[in-house]
C-alpha cells in the first residue's frame, strides 16, 4: 500500500511498487489529462509536479511518490495564467503534448517569473511537440510571464485583457 | 463505396455537390442537410431527414435559441478543421457565430465517404458548405418574412436575425414558430450564388477568430483514443514479429509471466484480413502488467524473407530501377526528351536520395474493440474511416455494417492514422478473449509498426546546348508506394495509358515549370515495398521528390550561368498546360512566380555573414489538381570545421486562394516548415535486419525548441478557390536549405537528412 497526495487529496494504491506513476494517475485514479508518449522520459507528455518539481511520470515508480504531493494538469483548475495564454496564443494543434508542456512551463515561472527567450528554450527543449508548435509555446510562456508579474506602471489603466 | 469512388466524390464535392439539399423543421429544431442523391426523393425534406437519408458530410441543426450545431465528419488532429468548416457555413447562413458549436461524428455506413487527409478538407467543403449556408439563409428569410408579414425581398439576414426595415425576428423564433419543409434540387442549389471572398466577413485573410477545439486541449479534458475505457475490458500489449510480413509464430513460452499478478495469458492472432502475420498479444487486468509481461513472454518465429534487408539494399534497388528505363511508369512526357538528349552538347546528372523516416505522432497507437449488441464497436482516433472499416470488418468476419468506428481526438495524425491497421490486432485479441480489449502500443511497438516514409532514390539528367542553354530534363524516382499497399484502387494510369503510378509518390515531379522537353518516370521500389508498409507521411511524395527537383533546378541554373531565382521565374511563365484550370489552379504558374517574386524582394537586403547563404525553392503541393503556391527561402550558416548546418531563418510566401482561417493557416505553416526542417537535418531511421533501427526518442531525434529558427510567413491575399495548407509547407524547406548550403560553402548535398558528416566529407573531397 502506497499513500501519497494527488491534487490535494490523500490517495492510496495497491499497485506494484515499480509501476510507473503515469498509469496509476491515469488508469487507477482516472485523471486522463496526463498523457503517455514515449515511456522513457524523452518527450515530456507525462509531466506532473512532485513536491513542486516537473517530473516525467512514465519513468517514476509509484513507490517514490510515497508521502509526496503529486499535482497533475487537472490541479491547475483552468486558472493558471499559462492556460489562458495557451488559448490566447492558440498554441495547441493536436494538443496531446500540451498538458506536459504546461506543467513543465509552470515550474519555470514558479522559479523565474520573467524568463528570457533563452531561459524558456533551456527549460522547454526536452519537451517534444510533434505538431512543432514550438514558436507559439514560447510566445505563450512569455505572455503568461508578463501577465503574472506585477509591474508598477503609473500610466496603466485597470482595463485590458490581462487585467 | 469503393476505393475508386473517392476521386468522383472529390469532384462532386468541389464542383458543387450534385446533391439535393433539404431544410425541414422537426420538433423544436431546424435541420439542414444534403440529400443522398442529386434528385430529391419522393419524401419531403422533413421525412428524409427523419429517416436519415442524407449525406453526413454536411448537416447541421438550429434550435429555438438560434444555437447551431455543425456536425463534422472530419478527424481533428491539430488542424482545428471543424472551426473553419463551421465558419464557412456561418458566413453564408448569417447566424450568430457565438452560438455555433461543432460535433465530431462516429462512422455509420449510410453516411458516405469519410477521410481526412491529403490537405483536402477545406478544398472539399468550401463550396458545398457555402451553398448549404446560403440555402439555409434563404429558407430562414422566407419563413421569417411570413412571420413578420412582409415580402421576402424586403428582408435581409444579419447575425441571427431576419430584418425588414424596423421589424426583425430572431432565427430562434423562426425555428420555434415557422413550419419549414423545403427541398432544393441539385440544379437549384447550383444556381444559388455564393459570396465572393471579399464579401465574406467571417473568413478571409483578415478574419481573426479562435479555434473551438483549443480550450479543452489546455486543461486535460480533450478526450483522445487512449483516454477511453469501457466496462469489463482487459488491457493488451502486442509482441511484434521480426518482419512486417511473412513471419509465423512457432512457439510461445509464458511460464515466467504467469507469476505476475494480473497476467491474463496471451493470444496468437490469426488474421482473416491478412493485415498482420505472426502477432502475439498479451493480456492483463492493467496496462503496466501487460508491459512487463511482454518482456517475460518468449516467442519463437519462422521469420519472413525480409529479415535481413538493410537500408543499403533498398537504396541499391532504388538506384538500379531509376537507371533502368524499362522499369516503372512514365507519367509526364512533354516534347521529346530522347531527341533533346541526342542533340545535347552537354548533360549533367545527379542522384538524390532520402533516408527512411517515421511519423512519431505522440499518442501511441491504441484501440478498444468491444462486441456489443451484435456489432463491433471500435474506439480510436482515425483519419480514413472508409478505408479502414472494410479491413476491420474482414478481420472480424462480419458485414461492414456491423462495425462502428467511434471517433476521438487524434494525438497527431500526419498520415499515420489514415489506414487504421492497428485496430486489427485489438479486434482479434478481443474476439479471442471474448471480452472487450484495450490494446495500447508502447512506443517501440508503435515505431516498429509504423508506416514509414520510404527511403527514396531520384535520378535527374539535364541537357544543354553548346551555349549552356537548358534544353530539357529527365527525372526518374523510386520509393515504396503507400497507395499500392493500402489503397490500390487509387493508382493512376501512366501518360500513355500503360502501367500504374502512385500519384502520392509522384506528385511534385509534374511541376509547373515550362520545359520544352520533360519526362518523369515513377518506379515502385519492391525491396522497400516488401519490407514495410510505406506510409503517407505529411506532404508524402512531394516531401522527397521536390527536395531532389528543387535542388537539381539550382544545379541546372548554375550550369546555365543563371541566378537560381531568375532562372525559376523565367520558367514559371504560365504557358500551355502551366496556365492552370478553374476553379482549383486559376493563374497556374504565374501565381507561383508571384510568390517567388515577393520572396525575392523580401530577402533582397538580408546581410550574410561568413559561411552563410540563402537558398530558395518553389512548390505546389499537394497535387496539380489542388496546388498551394509556395515560395520558401532558408538562411543558413555552415560551420566548415564541424559540418554543422544552422538554419537561422525560414521565409515562406503562400498563395492558397481564399484563406478561411488565417491563424490556423499560419499555425499549419509554422508546424509544417519545422517538419520540413526536421526532415531536412535531423530525422532518419535506417532499416536494419528488416526493421527500422531506432525505436524511441532517445535515438530518433526530431527537432526540438532549441533548433527553431526565426520564421517569416506571408499569406498572399487572394480571391481564388481555397486549397489545403496542412502539408505543403513541409515541401520547400529541405531544398531551400540544400541550396543555401551551396550558396554558403559551395557544397552540393544530395542526401536527406543533411548531416554534419556529409558536409565535412564533401569539403574533404
Amino acid at each position: 500500500m502506497i499513500e501519497f497526495t494527488l491534487n490535494g487529496k490523500k490517495v492510496q494504491t495497491d499497485a506494484a511498487s515499480d509501476t510507473p506513476l503515469v498509469w496509476v494517475i491515469r488508469d487507477e485514479f482516472g485523471l486522463k489529462g496526463t498523457k503517455f508518449g514515449c515511456g522513457v522520459a524523452m518527450c515530456g507528455a507525462c509531466t506532473v509536479h512532485i513536491d513542486g518539481n516537473a517530473i516525467r511520470s512514465c519513468s517514476y515508480p509509484v513507490s517514490l511518490a510515497k508521502g509526496k504531493n503529486v499535482n497533475t494538469i487537472e490541479s491547475l483548475n483552468n486558472e493558471h495564467p499559462l492556460q489562458s495564454a495557451w488559448v490566447e496564443e492558440q498554441v495547441p494543434q493536436c494538443g496531446y503534448c500540451q498538458s506536459g508542456q504546461i506543467m513543465q512551463a509552470a515550474t519555470l515561472l514558479d522559479r523565474n517569473p520573467n524568463p528570457s527567450d533563452q531561459d524558456i528554450v533551456n527549460h522547454m527543449s526536452a519537451n517534444y511537440c510533434r505538431c512543432m508548435a514550438y514558436a507559439r509555446i514560447k510566445k505563450a510562456i512569455k505572455r503568461a510571464a508578463t501577465s503574472s508579474v506585477q509591474y508598477f506602471d503609473p500610466n496603466a489603466s485597470s482595463e485590458g485583457e490581462n487585467a | 463505396m469503393s476505393m475508386k469512388n473517392i476521386s468522383q466524390e472529390k469532384k462532386d464535392m468541389i464542383n458543387l455537390s450534385r446533391r439535393s439539399f433539404m431544410v425541414g423543421s422537426m420538433k423544436t429544431s431546424l435541420f439542414m442537410a444534403f440529400g443522398a442523391a442529386a434528385i430529391p426523393s419522393l419524401l419531403s425534406a422533413k421525412e428524409s431527414i427523419e429517416t436519415k437519408q442524407f449525406s453526413p458530410n454536411i448537416w447541421f441543426e438550429m434550435d429555438t435559441d438560434g444555437n447551431v450545431i455543425v456536425n463534422i465528419a472530419k478527424a481533428e488532429m491539430g488542424q482545428h478543421i471543424g472551426t473553419p468548416i463551421a465558419r464557412i457555413l456561418a458566413d453564408e447562413l448569417e447566424c450568430d457565430w457565438d452560438k455555433v458549436s461543432i460535433v465530431h461524428v462516429d462512422t455509420d455506413p449510410k453516411w458516405g465517404y469519410m477521410v481526412t487527409g491529403g490537405s483536402w478538407s477545406i478544398f472539399h467543403t468550401y463550396k458545398p458548405m457555402s451553398q448549404a449556408g446560403a440555402a439555409g439563409r434563404m429558407v430562414l428569410i422566407d419563413a421569417g418574412a411570413k412571420l413578420l408579414g412582409v415580402p421576402a425581398n424586403s428582408c435581409k439576414a444579419e447575425k441571427g436575425f431576419v430584418i425588414s426595415g424596423n421589424k426583425k425576428i430572431s432565427y430562434g423564433d423562426i425555428v420555434a414558430n415557422g413550419n419549414v419543409d423545403k427541398t432544393f434540387s441539385a440544379d437549384e442549389l447550383a444556381e444559388l450564388p455564393i459570396k465572393p471572398g471579399k464579401k465574406r466577413h467571417l473568413i478571409g485573410v483578415n478574419a481573426d477568430y479562435k479555434a473551438l477545439d483549443i480550450p479543452p486541449k489546455t486543461n486535460g479534458t480533450a478526450v483522445y483514443g487512449i483516454d477511453v475505457e469501457v466496462e469489463n475490458m482487459l488491457y493488451a500489449r502486442p509482441i511484434l514479429p521480426p518482419t512486417r510480413y511473412g513471419s509465423a509464430v512457432t512457439n510461445v513460452d509464458d511460464s515466467k509471466a504467469k507469476s505476475l499478478p494480473g497476467y491474463k495469458g496471451y493470444k496468437v492472432l490469426t488474421d482473416p484480413s491478412g493485415t498482420i502475420e505472426g502477432w502475439v498479444t498479451v493480456l492483463a487486468t492493467d496496462y503496466p502488467t501487460a508491459i512487463k509481461a511482454v518482456d517475460m513472454v518468449k516467442v519463437s518465429y519462422n521469420a519472413g524473407k525480409t529479415a535481413n534487408v538493410s537500408e543499403a539494399d533498398i537504396q541499391k534497388e532504388g538506384e538500379r530501377i531509376v537507371r533502368d528505363r524499362k522499369e516503372g511508369t512514365v507519367f509526364v512526357d512533354e516534347g521529346n526528351i530522347e531527341l533533346a538528349q541526342s542533340k545535347a552538347a552537354q548533360t549533367i546528372e545527379a542522384l538524390y536520395t532520402t533516408a527512411t523516416a517515421n511519423h512519431f505522432q505522440l499518442e501511441p497507437l491504441n484501440a478498444i474493440a468491444e462486441f456489443k449488441g451484435g456489432k463491433w464497436h471500435i474506439h480510436t482516433g482515425n483519419q480514413w474511416q472508409s478505408l479502414t472499416l472494410p479491413t476491420v470488418a474482414k478481420a472480424a468476419e462480419v458485414p461492414e455494417s456491423d462495425v462502428i468506428l467511434h471517433q476521438y481526438y487524434l494525438g497527431g495524425g500526419f498520415g499515420r492514422r489514415l489506414y487504421g491497421d492497428w485496430i486489427v490486432p485489438a479486434l482479434l485479441t478481443a474476439k479471442a478473449a471474448g471480452q472487450p480489449v484495450k490494446l495500447v502500443f508502447m512506443r517501440p511497438d508503435d515505431t516498429l509498426f509504423d508506416q514509414p516514409r520510404s527511403a527514396s532514390t531520384s535520378l535527374f539528367n539535364a541537357s544543354f546546348d553548346e551555349n549552356n542553354q537548358f534544353l530539357g530534363m529527365e527525372h526518374a524516382l523510386a520509393a515504396g508506394w503507400p497507395t499500392l499497399k493500402m489503397a490500390p484502387g487509387f493508382l493512376a494510369p501512366g501518360v500513355s495509358g500503360e502501367g500504374k503510378v502512385d500519384m502520392f509518390s509522384a506528385s511534385g515531379a509534374d511541376h509547373w515549370y515550362t520545359m520544352s522537353h520533360h519526362r518523369a518516370r515513377a518506379v515502385n521500389n519492391k525491396v522497400a515495398q516488401d519490407t514495410f508498409t510505406p506510409g503517407w507521411l505529411r506532404s508524402v511524395g512531394q516531401g522527397w521528390i521536390v527536395w531532389g527537383l528543387e535542388s537539381f533546378i539550382d544545379e541546372v541554373a548554375m550550369k546555365a550561368n543563371k541566378d537560381p531565382v531568375d532562372f525559376r521565374l523565367a520558367m514559371l511563365d504560365g504557358k500551355g498546360k502551366q496556365g492552370g484550370k478553374a476553379p482549383e489552379s486559376v493563374g497556374g504558374a504565374t501565381r507561383l512566380a508571384n510568390t517567388l517574386d515577393i520572396l525575392k524582394k523580401k530577402t533582397a537586403n538580408v546581410k550574410l555573414g561568413a559561411d552563410e547563404g540563402i537558398g530558395y525553392s518553389v512548390s505546389a503541393g499537394q497535387e496539380r489538381t489542388m496546388p498551394a503556391w509556395l515560395a520558401t527561402a532558408a538562411h543558413v550558416h555552415v560551420n566548415k570545421r564541424t559540418g554543422k548546418i544552422t538554419v537561422k531563418k525560414l521565409w515562406v510566401v503562400s498563395d492558397a486562394g481564399i484563406v478561411i482561417h488565417p491563424d490556423g493557416a499560419i499555425a499549419q505553416l509554422e508546424g509544417s516548415l519545422l517538419w520540413g526542417l526536421s526532415l531536412a537535418l535531423f530525422e532518419h531511421n535506417e532499416v536494419k535486419n528488416g526493421q527500422v533501427s531506432k525505436t524511441n526518442l532517445h535515438t530518433y531525434l526530431p527537432l526540438r525548441m532549441n533548433d527553431v529558427p526565426e520564421m517569416d510567413i506571408e499569406l498572399v491575399e487572394s480571391e481564388e478557390f481555397p486549397v489545403g495548407l496542412g502539408e505543403p509547407g513541409v515541401i520547400g524547406v529541405a531544398p531551400a536549405i540544400g541550396n543555401a548550403v551551396y550558396q554558403a560553402i559551395g557544397v552540393r548535398l544530395r542526401h536527406l537528412p543533411m548531416l554534419a558528416q556529409h558536409v565535412t566529407a564533401a569539403l574533404k573531397a
